[in-house]
């Protein structure tokens, strides 16, 4: 071997032992990054892992049920489960898709869409039954998981479903009371701090913190569930007939105040409120306020009478039309001079002899009376958007003013303002805020009733009497609403057409809102109701329209009441001269 | 001499037990032995949680993993059974079966795709071959052939030799390339690299075969070749927060989970970045977090160090082997483990960029497991023929 040769294999072992030398200095330089992540960075790194790990998850609160005055579900809540997924893990999204469309009856196609991919964690689908959930459980197919969510059901779905309103996505209340009560209805969520994986879910060991959720207060309401029920079929069967736009219908207990049904039509389903018409959301009976037309005479008659200006059988010559300050006042029938008592003036509902008899008190006490009766004033039930109405302060009354709200135009009430006005009357004078609310049911079961509706008197007993005979004639054969007569019951009331201002001209157009407001028995009203349907497009006379829809309810009320019939007569006042 | 002294103390390690045994080195062994081990334990701790929530018996991977071992040190032991010169013998047969079966995975639907890389061949069992890695012992023995062919004399191979040896390289490489595994690509490059430099050949070659890949690279990236997600994923080795829920993403959770561990690690099947699986492969290519995690500085450090103690035995091997394809084959191993060692360890520590590339002996994969044993079955034969009386330098 020459040396040259043994020069060369030497290059061959030192290059050997080099790379030996490299391959350690790399690792000692390993060892080194080890120290520098492990000791160095470890707090820093740690601190950030625990961050990634940590979450505070939100422990949903149990709604509060809402239900009738009864205890019937209105509005509960029950538990659902929300389908996850993590793409990684589907191995078969085709099959496991059809899987979950057969026992979801969701769109497979969709679905599968929802389970391609790379994603550790996506919802799949929201709020399906417990039960389909355990069917779907039993399949275990792989990468589908669920979480526990709730989801709220309106069991009779549309049934006063403007009253009650509906929840949003994350159950939130976004209409009616709902809306109105979300803070009582909702509770307070608690929170758990908890460590969790990759994927979203919880580690074994790792609750950190927990503060545990506070159920919901559940509401009872006054409305009777059968009564609304009648009540809504009745309503709508007349809206549908006389083609109007809508129609609302209020049933006031007059001794307590209590609204036992509330509707309005056309209306939607609480269970599905991204299909309502929106304009059928808002409760019109609360939320729209109206030119309540000759069913507010009552308050003019109401205010002579306890003033003692006038008694039922004043007599009235009233002319075929009659002028104030340069304005022509007219009746809805053309007719020559007229002999009428204060009591045929009612039953007629003449504008004119209105206006004649309203002159006998004056102005002033016709305001106090208005402010006694609540127009314009709040009912005290703070639903969300109610209208309290609309009254000019007496300073700011027109020369035309005095005579058009006597006849129960230029000023705006809500159909609840106008049916608690008609409950006052019932109520022997005894104004009762009207109220939605029995009471609230505390997450202990326990019944905590609501507070009382504020009471005051308005007229004397005696004179409420009298105009409640006064309006017995109204349903009698020579009034105008024959139709809401009750077989066996006395029945008062009063019919209104009232105009309804076209937004066009600013002046009163074509369009009418047809009521009719009645109570029965008469003597001692059990149950006041009162019906408005607006913009009729075949008829137009509250008597006709409204007055039959007013004798079903409040005889199926009377009947459900066990109201023994009425045994007097009423006193039968002269209505002409 | 030098090199007298070496001898020594290379049979210093050398325990001679029994008869059977004779000339095996037992620190080159033991040091694979406790690799796996720690593997093993450290596969169970990666994959229970992932197991139990996917409802599959927990040890489903561990007993995998076991099976793997347990075939892997059986091969090695039958490889060490023969002369490391039959390997020499067959390295062109080796090199053949290689390269068809990077062929054969190419072919559409007879290849399974895994993590972007078409690269696994399908077994029965449920079992998987990835012929790229079976490639790498291939194709040291096929180079170490070359270079030391019939040339024994000679100390410095031929040019034509070199030449001929890199151009057979090329193919499996290119082949590699095909199935999109770039990680694979670059070991294969610098362990060949390896044996090129320690066959004593003139440094114009190394550093032509360098500037070789740096522009056959180029060319690659130019002609969409590299794929958009790897191209990222070395722009995000540079700054992982550029995408720290992309590519940067394995990288990033790696370091916190790494560096949650401290000094002697959460415990055990307690890691909460492992067992809530925040890094992503964690049995195979990531495992070296789980270490970090549960066994902190203390259970990493003996990782590295069991891979130093095998890397010197290794070299100390080739210094020593009786002739020259040994000493390159030897050597060629050691570059092997190292440079994928340094990959996977490095990418773990975020000081490499992230490639699919599994830690020898520890990470869980058949292939990686079998090939590795029995490279390492192979060195320990070329150990076995070292004549204590005759040094380097007689030869």
């Amino acid at each position: 071997m020459n040396p040259n040769e043994i020069i060369k294999l030497k290059t061959g072992h030192r290059r050997m032992r080099g790379a030996l030398a490299i391959f350690l200095a790399v690792l000692m330089i390993y060892g080194l990054r080890l120290v520098q992540l492990q000791a160095l960075d470890a707090p820093q790194l740690a601190a950030a892992a625990a961050e990634k790990r940590t979450r505070t998850l939100i422990l949903p609160a149990q709604r509060g049920e809402i239900t009738d005055r009864k205890g019937a579900p209105l509005a509960i809540t029950v538990d659902a489960r929300n389908i996850t997924v993590d793409q990684t893990m589907v191995q078969d999204p085709a099959g496991t898709a059809n899987a979950i469309a057969q026992i979801t009856g969701a769109d497979a196609t969709l679905l599968q869409a929802d389970l391609t991919g790379d994603k550790k964690f996506k919802y799949v689908l929201k709020k399906i039954t417990p039960e389909q959930w355990t069917a779907i459980n039993q399949l275990k197919l792989p990468g589908i998981f669920s979480e526990k969510t709730s989801t709220r059901i309106y069991p009779s779905n549309s049934l006063a479903a403007s009253t009650i309103g509906f929840v949003g996505g994350e159950d939130r209340g976004m209409a009616g009371l709902e809306f109105g009560f979300e803070k009582e209805l909702a509770g307070s969520s608690g929170e758990v701090t908890v460590e969790i994986s990759a994927a979203g879910r919880s580690l074994p060991s790792g609750v950190a913190s927990q503060v545990t959720p506070q159920p919901g207060i559940g509401i009872r309401l006054t409305i009777d569930r059968d009564l609304q029920f009648v009540a809504e079929q009745a309503l709508a069967q007349k809206v549908e007939y006389a083609q109007a736009d809508s129609g609302t219908l209020v049933a006031i207990s007059p001794k307590t105040g209590k609204i036992l049904a509330l509707v309005t039509y056309p209306t939607f389903d609480s269970n599905n409120p991204q299909d309502a018409i929106a304009t059928t959301i808002n409760n019109h009976a609360l939320v729209d306020a109206y030119e309540p037309g000759s069913t507010a005479k009552v308050i003019t008659m109401a205010g002579l009478l306890n003033e003692g200006v006038a008694n039922p059988a004043t007599k009235f010559t009233v002319p075929p039309v009659i002028k104030r300050n340069g304005k022509t006042f007219h009746d809805h029938d053309p007719h020559g001079v007229l002999q009428l008592t204060l009591t045929g003036i009612l039953a007629k509902s003449s504008n004119i002899g209105t206006i004649q008899a309203s002159e006998l008190m004056g102005a002033e006490k016709f305001n106090e009376y208005l402010l006694k009766f609540g127009v314009g004033q709040e009912t005290g039930m703070h639903f969300p958007g109610e209208s309290n109405g609309r009254l000019a302060s007496l300073e700011k009354w027109s020369g035309t003013s005095f005579p058009t709200f006597a006849f129960g135009q230029g000023y705006m009430v809500s159909a609840v303002q106008i049916a608690s006005m008609y409950a006052t009357i019932a109520n022997d004078g005894v104004r009762v805020n009207p109220s939605l609310i029995e009471g609230y049911v505390l997450p202990d079961g326990k019944f905590q009733a609501a507070t009382e509706s504020l009471k005051t008197e308005v007229i004397r007993p005696e004179v409420a009497q009298t105009l409640r005979e006064m309006m017995e004639t109204v349903v009698s054969d020579e009034g105008t609403a024959p139709l809401a007569a009750i077989p066996g019951y006395r029945v008062a009331g009063k019919t209104g057409t009232s105009q309804v201002v076209d937004q066009n001209c600013k002046c009163y157009g074509n369009i009418v809102i047809a009521s009719f407001i009645g109570m029965a028995p008469a003597e001692d009203p059990e149950i006041v109701v009162a019906v408005a349907l607006h913009n009729p497009k075949n008829g137009r006379w509250g008597g006709l329209l409204a007055g039959p829809v007013f004798k079903e309810v409040a005889q199926y009320a009377l009947q459900q009441g066990n109201i023994p019939p009425s045994t007097g007569k009423p006193m039968g006042y002269p209505v002409k001269w | 001499m030098t090199t007298q002294r070496m001898d020594n103390s290379y049979n210093r390690g050398r325990r001679v037990q029994d008869s059977f045994f004779i000339g095996y080195d037992w620190i080159l062994v033991g040091s694979g032995f406790l690799l796996s081990s720690i593997g093993a334990a450290l596969v169970y701790s990666a994959s229970k949680q992932k197991l139990f929530d996917a409802g599959i018996s927990t040890d489903y991977y561990l007993q995998r993993h076991l099976f793997n071992i347990i075939v892997g040190v059986v091969l090695a032991l039958i490889v060490s059974r023969f002369s490391f010169r039959i390997a020499r013998a067959y390295a062109i047969i080796i090199y053949g079966v290689a390269v068809f079966g990077l062929m054969v995975v190419l072919i559409p639907g007879v290849g399974k795709s895994q993590g972007g890389a078409q690269a696994w061949l399908a077994l029965p069992g449920g079992f998987t071959f990835q012929p790229s890695e079976f490639t790498k012992v291939a194709l040291i023995t096929l180079l170490a052939m070359v270079l030391a062919e019939k040339r024994d004399q000679e100390l410095i191979p031929h040019d034509k030799d070199v030449f001929f040896g890199l151009a057979l390289a090329g193919i499996p490489a290119l082949l590699v390339l095909l199935q999109n595994d770039f990680g694979t690509v670059m070991i294969i490059g610098a362990t060949l690299l390896t044996v090129l430099v320690v066959s004593g050949t003139k440094m114009r070659w190394v550093i032509g075969s360098i500037s070789t890949v740096i522009l056959a690279g180029y060319i690659a990236s130019k002609l969409n070749f590299v794929k958009d997600y790897q191209l990222k994923r070395l722009a995000t080795f540079f700054d992982p927060n550029l995408d720290p829920l992309g590519s940067g993403y394995n990288s990033l959770q790696a370091r916190i989970a790494i560096g949650s561990g401290g000094w002697f690690g959460k415990g055990y099947l307690n890691g909460p970045q492992t067992q809530g699986k925040y890094v992503p492969a964690q049995r195979t290519d990531f495992i070296f977090t789980v270490s970090g995690e549960e066994f902190g500085f203390l259970g990493s450090i003996i990782i590295i160090l069991l891979f130093s103690i095998m890397l010197y035995r290794l070299t100390k091997i080739a210094l020593n082997a009786p002739d020259k394809f040994g000493r390159l084959t030897a050597a060629g191993v050691a570059g092997w483990f190292a440079i994928q060692t340094f990959e996977n360890i490095g990418m773990n520590l975020g000081i490499m960029p992230v490639t699919g590339v599994p830690l020898p002996f520890v990470s869980y994969g058949g292939s990686s497991m079998f090939v590795s044993w029995m490279a390492l079955g192979l060195a320990v034969a070329i150990g076995r023929e070292i004549d204590d009386r005759i040094t380097p330098s007689n030869r």
